[in-house]
């Protein structure tokens, strides 16, 4: 039985039908239709449906949507901020060449933006640890833990959020 | 990977939540992370009609000080809560460690205290550290509540002695002994998101003359279905002056005491000897450690 739901997503406030057993990532994707969150294994593994619920990294394809009310959800899509200038950690995996398929990278950078946030200039092992449920595929760790370094300076340094 | 319709609740007191439970019984499961349960509905190993949401509880939420006298961890509180607490950290640093290794950064952030003790599986990492720091749970219903040892509440591989109508609504610590330090650790096959081969916590107390053992906990994950507490460590070390001649003993004692099976993450044989190894590690950590305090 679908009930009508609301969802804050991205600051912005969304009214879906869903049943109490829809997943927050197919309910992103297909009813929402934002499509940068990625459904890999479905278990909670791979990190790929990372969204940020309340700052903080959750994984989307075992978190019902309902439970999700009242909530700030973030995704992928909404890091950019109203110019459209991306968030310096995306910012740093373009310059530091740390995509490649990409299909890791939102959830990726999810988990950075929540590292940086809890703490603003981490060591390697604690980026390393931060990204340790997200995992790649095309194996681009290193160029991974570069650029969320990276990010990490540069918001220090030049004062952005 | 789709689940079956189910039906949600989410109560916002806990007489409602106790209400729900009593009501709906058996068909019922308790949603507190998820992190297990959820993925238990997707294999489809169970398919309960109904789902009672707990989060939305303020008194199952939370760590409390209760200076002198220990702490009150809620039941719906995050492991991240627990990894992340100034607290825990400083008055049982075993929790704290055991919080950290839990699965990765996301499912600390969803996975909860009482999540990881209800699934009771033998590999859990916090069950370990807390029967070690004397955790006690309460057990809750419409009609009253009761309290049990921990290590009396898991029971074996997913069994666990919560009763028809009862949640567990909170552990409670005992304060920390004087002189007394406790320590985790574990071997898996990587360094994140691994289920543990073995894990195992050290809760050591000292005597004045900061060398005498004056009372031990030791205790085992992964090696048995449920938390297994060495009766012949603490009877080795307990009276004594803590050394390594000792301490070696100490380990081949808790190796004799492990009751493990070979499976997919490790043989017997294998996690028998990491039994003695991590014994003998974690007692002289344990040790230093409460020389300091």
């Amino acid at each position: 039985m679908k009930q009508l739901i609301k969802l804050d997503i991205n600051n912005q406030v969304y009214e879906v039908p869903v049943s109490p057993k829809d997943l927050l990532v197919d309910i992103i994707r297909k009813k929402v239709g934002l499509t940068g969150t990625k459904k890999g294994c479905g278990q909670g593994d791979c990190g790929a449906c990372t969204v940020l619920i309340d700052g903080a990294p959750v994984l989307s394809c075992i978190t019902l949507a309902i439970a999700c009310q009242g909530k700030k959800i973030s995704t992928i899509e909404g890091l950019a901020d109203e110019q459209g200038n991306l968030h310096p950690v995306q910012q740093a995996f373009v310059d530091y060449g740390a995509v490649q398929c990409g299909f890791c990278t939102p959830g990726m950078i999810l988990s950075a933006k929540a590292l940086l946030d809890r703490i603003p200039r981490p060591g390697e092992l604690e980026i390393k640890r931060a990204i340790s449920g997200n995992i790649c595929r095309c194996t681009g760790y290193k160029k991974i833990v570069e650029a969320i370094g990276a990010a990490a300076a540069k918001i220090s340094t030049g004062g952005v959020e | 990977m789709f689940l079956s319709d189910f039906e949600y609740f989410a109560p916002k007191e806990a007489g409602e939540a106790f209400a729900l439970i009593g009501r709906l019984g058996s068909n019922a499961r308790v949603l507190a992370g998820g992190t297990d349960l959820l993925l238990m509905m997707k294999e489809k190993m169970i398919e309960p009609q109904y789902l009672i949401d707990i989060n939305a509880v303020p008194e199952f939420q939370g760590i409390s000080d209760l200076p002198g006298k220990g702490a009150v961890i809620g039941a719906a509180t995050k492991i991240s809560e627990v990894e992340y607490s100034p607290l825990v950290k400083e008055k049982y640093f075993a929790l704290h460690q055991a919080a950290g290794e839990l699965g990765s950064v996301q499912v600390r952030t969803m996975a909860t205290m009482g999540g990881n003790s209800c699934h009771a599986s033998p590999a859990a990492e916090t069950p370990t550290p807390l029967v070690a720091l004397g955790a006690k749970v309460v057990l809750a219903s419409a009609t009253g509540e009761r309290q049990l040892p921990l290590e009396e509440f898991i029971l074996g591989n997913r069994k666990t002695g919560l009763g028809e109508g009862e949640l567990l609504t909170k552990f409670i610590l005992p304060e920390p002994a004087p002189r007394s330090a406790s320590r985790y650790g574990y071997i898996g096959l990587r360094g994140a998101m691994e289920i543990d081969a073995v894990n195992m916590a050290v809760n050591l107390v000292l005597e004045t003359d900061g060398r005498t053992v004056k009372d031990l906990r030791l205790v085992m994950g992964s090696v048995s279905p449920r938390p297994l507490i060495s009766v012949e460590v603490p009877s080795i070390l307990v009276g004594k002056q803590f050394d390594d001649a000792l301490v070696e003993e100490a380990a081949a004692a808790a190796c004799g005491e492990a009751k493990p099976i070979s499976d997919i993450r490790a043989s017997a044989e294998y996690r028998r000897e990491v039994v003695a190894v991590l014994a003998r590690r974690l007692l002289h950590e344990a040790f230093n450690a409460a020389q300091e305090v």
